[in-house]
């Protein structure tokens, strides 16, 4: 990482006449031009002319800008950045997989129908609830379709509801998925825990009162159509009260949605089935250790309870046993389940990111059941153990016990004018990317630290000392942290102006 | 755990500083009833050759092809090896979405320069980090164009598209009870011109038409602008074989206000349909009401060009329900499969392989033609997808395919009752003239029914 060399954009160095692929010798003769004039293909302004050699250069020397898993701590709270696995790569790239086609008839892609199956069945273990679809391509498309899947059963009950809870811990991506669903978004306030609040909450600077729990299922009783609670929440504390949060929602006829962006803290310990979850979702690129890719693709399964199995999406494959005779072993076939006429319909064009779900199988199948529980502890504990070293240096504006992550505040550094944005930034100077800073909203200033379970002794002690040491700098040289990143490619970058005058593709001169 | 640095003496040093005995006393936040007091039914840990024998063992249950003249929406094509180099790469595949420009200028450079050449080829001003899929890149498309329009709630939906993208859109509009989907009927395999003139009012906020569309007929654009325009609607194309921005002209180019649909096609396997590889491009106009990431360029305090993820104004982090859509990630390393794919490509190449994607489907066409019990049923220019009416069995054909190896064509009644009996055949570059001889030939072979 960090090349220090520039490399322009590959546009400004393309030539014509270079070219970084040939075409087989055309075998069957060329083809009539029959399409109407003004339909034909015009020129290109952008393509570039390179050869592949410079390609190959090209995204090598861009790759080398980049901080990843490999490079060491990736503490981004709440995105689960542990170890991507090299065996789930080779495996999700076994021409077997990777050639197979999606309007292949069932009996031809037996293989992807029983690996979908199978890692149904583990998701549905892991969380307790008895029905998964594997189809959302991502955690808010998991989100969308676990609304639409209490919408569908609101709707078989005679009305859909009005309001959906959320509270104002949650990631922003809930709110936004409810609005997307047709609800009206009512917000749940928290405590000074950052656990839900049954009670009202009395504004300490403005006064105003806002509803908590109990007045707002109240009030609103069977207006309310569910509630998406992400546990453990974004402070990593467990909603203690959940099994109450639940029962009081249920009590009004709502159901609750789990938001499962953290169950790295809970697979194996505690499962939301036990607890009134009805439905959730679950990011396979966090918890199951598929690689981000610089932003995707995820995968965002949705597991259900039985009363919402019937609106799942289509198709949903299932496993049908043949008959054998005594002593022998029973043989199956999978197919998919297009007839399910209350299911909601589709969510993806085909079956969801397949490649991801073979990923997060290899995943389960290498850790198993003890593995997977060791996995949650082992995170817990590292966590913990940046809690411990960091906390005094830096403020811990809630005090509850924490899981897989830890949240500081910058309320110590901002004495000295230091900020949570000129701490991230320094420790790109150490090395090290930064947590993710200024989430949850509920904590001013906040540095959401998840390191999972990837990290060992040595690479959590180098990253205390950096922001041990950073805090320091905080109180004795200040500019340091104003001016940092010093040592990356580039220093901090003019977001302003790049908002304000948008420029988002390059264009010839 | 082989994955898991853990270490008796280590980790008995972390609970020391943590101060407790064990790492279950760290559970206290979870409330004893509410834990989960047994193992998890499943299988204990697997060593690596363990698993991998197990998951080789599923990925070998998938018959093999041959050859398949199957298209529908995902598309065989050749894939260059510097691309599965290139992404093997830990900077690229284990990174995240780029919240800290300076550490992260790799993925938004890449995104830029993506993000042009998705411009490029669909002459449109404005597109994104990339969306989830054709079927839900047709969504997005759709609830923007409903916010860009105001106040105008019906979307026309062409019925030439993608059956699945039609499905995924009626999922999500469902929830809105103000918004209505309307299908406007086929003629001759493209959109009825006067189904959709009897369609259009004042209520329309958007028509969307495949481009080519799933029948692989081309939509004229440049025709149907006219009507659609006139009625103050935007009209949409949507493309699910990119490899056809090499054949037909820029949608942007051509009359479309929107672009939007698949592009696995540059640079992907199949992969059982995903990852794939959404994409939307509008006009510079619209530029706010696009959903998703979207990468610009900006200076840093030294004045050096660098990249950074923008207009976030209208993202749920800062709008939450006000957002112009709930996607927060998108396809990133498929993107960079396609960035790659483009630039190993280049005009010439993308120009030559849409060129040869015509030509073998034209050769596929004419030598089916010869055949007795195939019949010519749609008569419009189309690129690498067509549909011929079959006289004889599907099942008996498919059967005597799959015998030699060969997945043939899409038994298209199953989505279209109109088309029942008819069989939609793809060819690409893959497809060798002795493929399509050797298809000919067995299905010369197949009995005729009565």
């Amino acid at each position: 990482m960090f090349l220090r060399q520039r490399e322009p954009l590959s546009f400004e160095r393309s030539v014509p006449g270079k070219r970084g692929m040939d075409l087989p010798k055309l075998d069957v003769p060329v083809a009539k031009d029959t399409r109407p004039a003004h339909l034909k293909r015009g020129g290109f302004d952008a393509l570039p002319e390179l050869s592949e050699v410079e390609v190959i250069r090209h995204f090598t020397r861009l790759s080398k800008w980049n901080y990843g898993v490999d490079d060491g701590i990736y503490p981004l709270g709440s995105c689960t950045m542990k170890h991507n696995p090299r065996l789930n790569e080779k495996v999700a790239g076994l021409p077997g997989f990777t050639d197979s086609h999606p309007m292949a008839p069932d009996a031809f892609v037996q293989g992807n129908l029983e690996t979908i199956y199978t890692l149904q069945e583990w998701l549905k273990e892991i969380t307790g609830l008895p029905g998964v679809t594997l189809q959302p391509s991502a955690g808010a498309a998991g989100e969308l379709t676990g609304v639409m899947l209490i919408r569908a059963y609101h709707v078989s009950k005679g009305a859909k509801r009005r309001v959906i809870l959320i509270p104002d811990s949650g990631h922003g991506t809930n709110p936004a998925t409810a609005a997307m669903a047709g609800y009206e978004v009512v917000e749940l306030p928290s405590r000074p825990d950052g656990t839900i609040s049954f009670e009202d909450v009395t504004d300490p600077v403005n006064g105003k009162v806002r509803k908590g729990l109990n007045s707002l299922v109240s009030e609103l009783g069977h207006e309310i159509a569910g509630a998406m609670i992400t546990n453990p929440n974004t402070t990593g504390v467990f909603e203690f009260r959940f099994k109450e949060i639940s029962d009081l929602l249920h009590s009004v006829g709502a159901l609750v949605y789990m938001d499962g962006a953290n169950m790295n803290a809970l697979v194996g310990v505690a499962r939301p089935g036990d607890f009134g979850v009805d439905v959730m979702h679950l990011n396979l690129h966090k918890t199951f250790s598929t690689p981000h890719g610089g932003g995707g693709p995820g995968a965002g399964p949705v597991c259900c309870a039985e009363k919402l199995v019937p609106f799942l999406p289509v198709p949903v494959v299932v496993r049908d046993t043949m008959k054998v005779g005594e002593g022998e072993v029973p043989k199956h076939s999978y197919r998919m389940d297009w007839n399910r006429p209350q299911s909601i319909g589709k969510v993806h064009t085909f079956y969801g990111n397949f490649g991801v779900l073979v990923r997060a199988l290899t995943y389960c199948l290498s850790h198993g059941s003890d593995g997977l529980k060791e996995a949650t502890l082992r995170a817990i504990v590292n966590a913990n153990y940046i809690r411990a070293r960091l906390k005094g240096t830096y403020a811990l504006h809630i005090d509850s016990p924490t899981l897989h992550e830890v949240v500081f505040s910058d309320t110590n550094q901002a004495k000295h004018d230091v900020h949570t944005l000129d701490i991230a930034k320094r420790l790109i100077d150490y090395g090290y990317h930064p947590p993710t800073i200024y989430f949850p909203m509920i904590v001013p200033g906040a540095l959401m630290i998840e390191p999972t379970e990837s990290e060992g002794k040595d690479e959590l002690d180098a990253f205390c000392d950096a922001m041990l040491q950073i805090a320091k700098e905080a109180e004795e040289n200040p500019d340091l942290l104003h001016q940092a990143p010093t040592l990356a490619p580039l220093r901090r970058m003019d977001e302003t102006t790049a908002a304000r005058k948008p420029v988002l593709r390059w264009q010839k001169a | 755990m082989r994955y898991l640095p853990s270490s008796p003496v280590e980790d008995r040093a972390l609970l020391d500083t943590i101060g407790v005995p064990n790492a279950e006393a760290l559970l206290v936040g979870i409330p004893e009833p509410l834990r989960l007091r047994r193992d998890l039914d499943l299988p204990t840990q697997g060593s690596e050759q363990e698993v991998a024998w197990q998951m080789m063992g599923l990925a070998n249950k998938n018959t093999r092809f041959c050859a398949q003249f199957l298209g529908a929406g995902a598309y065989d094509h050749f894939v260059p090896s510097a691309i599965d180099a290139l992404i093997s790469r830990q900077e690229w595949f284990t990174a995240y979405t780029p919240y800290q420009p300076e550490i992260s200028q790799g993925t938004l450079q890449h995104i830029f320069e993506y993000q042009t050449l998705i411009c490029d080829l669909t002459g449109l001003e404005v597109t994104n980090a990339s969306l989830y899929d054709g079927g839900t890149a047709c969504v997005e498309a759709a609830l923007m164009a409903v916010r860009v329009a105001k106040k105008r709630h019906t979307v026309l939906v062409s019925r030439g598209l993608h059956p699945m993208y039609r499905e995924v859109l009626k999922t999500n509009f469902a929830p809105h009870d103000d918004l209505k989907l309307v299908e406007v009927g086929l003629k001759d395999g493209v959109t009825d011109l006067a189904d959709l003139q009897a369609k259009l009012n004042g209520d329309v906020a958007a028509v969307m038409v495949g481009y080519p569309n799933f029948l692989g007929a081309v939509e004229d654009l440049t025709t149907l602008a006219g009507p659609v325009h006139a009625a103050g609607a935007l009209l949409v194309s949507v493309t699910q074989e990119a490899f056809a921005f090499g054949w037909f002209e820029a949608p942007g180019k051509a009359g479309a206000d929107m672009a939007c649909g698949e592009a696995m096609s540059l640079g992907n396997k199949l992969n059982f349909g995903g990852p794939f590889l959404g994409f939307l491009a509008v006009k510079d106009a619209h530029k706010r009401e696009i959903p998703g990431r979207v990468v610009g360029q900006t200076k840093d305090l030294e004045g050096r060009t660098g990249y950074v993820l923008t207009l976030t104004a209208r993202e749920q982090h800062i709008r939450r329900d006000k957002a112009t859509s709930n996607i927060c990630s998108n396809q990133g390393l498929v993107a960079l499969r396609a960035n790659i794919f483009m630039h190993l490509a280049g005009p010439e190449g993308l120009r030559g392989l849409a060129e040869q994607n015509a030509a073998k489907a034209q050769y596929l066409r004419q030598r089916l033609l010869e055949l007795p019990d195939m019949e010519r049923v749609i008569d419009q220019p189309f690129f690498n997808e067509f549909v011929l009416r079959y006289t004889g069995d599907y099942a008996v054909l498919q059967e005597a395919c799959l015998k030699e190896s060969l997945l043939p064509g899409l038994d298209l009644g199953r989505f279209y009752p109109e088309y029942a009996g008819c069989i939609l055949w793809c060819a690409t570059e893959l497809h060798t003239r002795q493929m399509i001889e050797s298809l000919v030939e067995i299905l010369a072979r197949v009995p005729a029914t009565v």
